[in-house]
């Protein structure tokens, strides 16, 4: 499963949303996730993907898309991808 | 002007007897045990041996996702709130939200998710703390949680007094529907510390009974000679308190009236009780509900079963009713000392007396210890016609004594 998958995957099962309707793209707040539910979720992720996001990179993040890719750069960085 | 009456329109409960309210005096009336022998693993570390065990089932009230974000003492006082909030028949949308408030007691709070976290931190060296420990962990979660979840935006307190924590949120909550600030108030209390640091601490105090060498669910035996301490134990109640009027305008059905309320502290040392604290709150609650000492008809007693604080409430009872002129028995010898949710959870036990007629006995008193001179409610239940009054002492650690009347609707 590649990263966003299992991101998608992730927060499905975390806020309780349906996976097929969830959108990658769709602002965070109009997925009902408010900004505590988001960082203790992307506490999850990191522990998941063994990986830190720094709290600049959290002020950008809006989206799932967002936190794929922040992720995503850090597994590269890491070597881990 | 008169003062507003308060009565109690729905009860839930979370206990080791069962998480009903139907369940929980179920087995009062049948004077069985939720007392069980912990498993090996805690024992070994914590020493602690037995005590009165939830078996938890969330579902379908909370999903799995909503409960690893709810440390097990918000599971219980969800789902107590919950039970009473139905079974009130109080329909939220039509009552003002800005008039319905939360009063609970806990005394320990998020016991799990803090030993959680200081298990990572300290046992795993892993430094990076989970983002909701601080908000599940904190004293006043369980309560506010039952808040937001109902929306009930009225008065809102916590009493963290131990084990009258609770207790004190039912008293306090009644203060406050009396003055008018509340139609109604979600009152009760939880505690969830079976977990091994809390229960090595209590450990430490030398003041739990070890498992009963023959029946590990007769191992709380108060008021008996041969008691050798407390039985820790978890779970929650709650009651939808509810000024008179307006329970009567919606037709409620009412389990009773709280009418009196006492509270004093002993200001003398933090774990040895004191009679004579104790006698101040008895005679403050019984002048607060203004019914005459003959009229109450059961005492759910604290009785922890400690060498000491059976003999000093024994006393006090005695001293303010009258040696043996009132029925007595402690309810923890079934369900355990749930701490911040003692209070609550005795109280709904009185009301069984209350409403019933049915006398929930101390279970395995079969050697009444001499120094105690009260009348025992014996190893089993009696029946009686419903009393005018019942009572619940709720005295603790600290030297915080809470007493609560309650009188027939």
């Amino acid at each position: 499963m590649d990263t966003l998958a299992r991101i998608k995957d992730m927060a499905a099962k975390e806020f309780s949303i349906d996976p097929a309707g969830l959108d990658p793209a769709a602002p965070l707040d109009s997925l009902g996730i408010d900004s505590l539910s988001f960082i203790e979720f992307m506490f999850k992720v990191e522990e998941e993907f063994g990986v830190s996001v720094s709290d600049e990179d959290l002020r950008s993040i809006k989206t799932l898309a967002d936190l794929e890719r922040h992720v995503g750069a850090a597994l590269a960085a890491s070597g881990k991808s | 002007m008169s003062r507003r009456r308060v009565a109690v329109t729905g009860a839930g409960v979370v206990s080791p007897l069962g998480s009903s309210l139907r369940e929980f005096h179920g087995a009062l009336a049948e004077a069985r045990s939720g007392i069980r022998r912990l498993p090996d693993e805690l024992v070994q570390k914590a020493g602690v041996q037995v005590a009165g065990v939830v078996d938890w089932n969330p579902a379908p009230l909370l999903t799995p996702a909503e409960c690893t974000n709810l440390d097990r003492v918000t599971q219980f006082a969800i789902a107590a709130a919950d039970q009473a909030l139905r079974a009130s028949g109080l329909d939220l949308k039509a009552t003002n939200p800005d008039r319905v408030g939360v009063y609970w007691g806990t005394g320990m709070g998020g016991a799990t998710t803090l030993e959680t976290s200081y298990e990572r931190v300290y046992g795993k060296n892993d430094w990076r703390s989970r983002p909701l420990t601080v908000v599940m962990a904190m004293n006043n979660a369980a309560g506010s949680n039952v808040a937001v979840r109902y929306g009930l935006r009225g008065p809102f307190a916590n009493f963290s007094t131990a084990c009258s924590s609770s207790a004190m949120a039912l008293g306090e909550a009644m203060r406050t529907i009396q003055s008018g600030r509340a139609q109604a108030i979600v009152a009760g209390g939880a505690e969830a510390l079976l977990v091994p640091g809390t229960l090595s601490a209590w450990f430490a105090l030398r003041t739990l009974a070890p498992a009963d060498a023959g029946n590990a669910a007769a191992s709380c035996k108060p008021f008996d000679k041969r008691r050798a301490g407390l039985v820790l134990g978890e779970g929650a109640a709650a009651f939808v308190l509810e000024d008179e009027e307006h329970a009567r305008a919606r037709g409620a059905h009412i389990h009773g009236f709280l009418t009196g309320y006492g509270n004093t502290c002993d200001a003398v040392h933090m774990s040895r009780p004191d009679r004579d604290g104790q006698i101040r709150a008895l005679r403050d609650a019984l002048e607060d509900s203004a019914v005459e000492a003959s009229a109450v008809g059961y005492i759910n007693a604290h009785g922890t079963a400690t060498i000491v604080g059976d003999v000093a409430e024994s006393e006090a009872i005695s001293a303010v009713f009258g040696e043996g002129a009132v029925r007595v028995s402690s309810t923890k010898s079934m369900h355990g000392h749930l701490l911040g949710g003692a209070g609550a959870l005795e109280f709904a036990a009185a009301l069984l007396a209350l409403e019933q007629g049915i006398v929930p006995p101390t279970a395995w008193l079969d050697e009444p210890d001499p120094a105690c001179r009260i009348r025992h409610v014996a190893s089993k239940a009696e029946r009686i016609e419903p009393p005018q009054a019942v009572m619940s002492n709720s005295f603790a650690f600290g030297g915080s004594n809470v007493v609560l009347v309650a009188e027939r609707a």
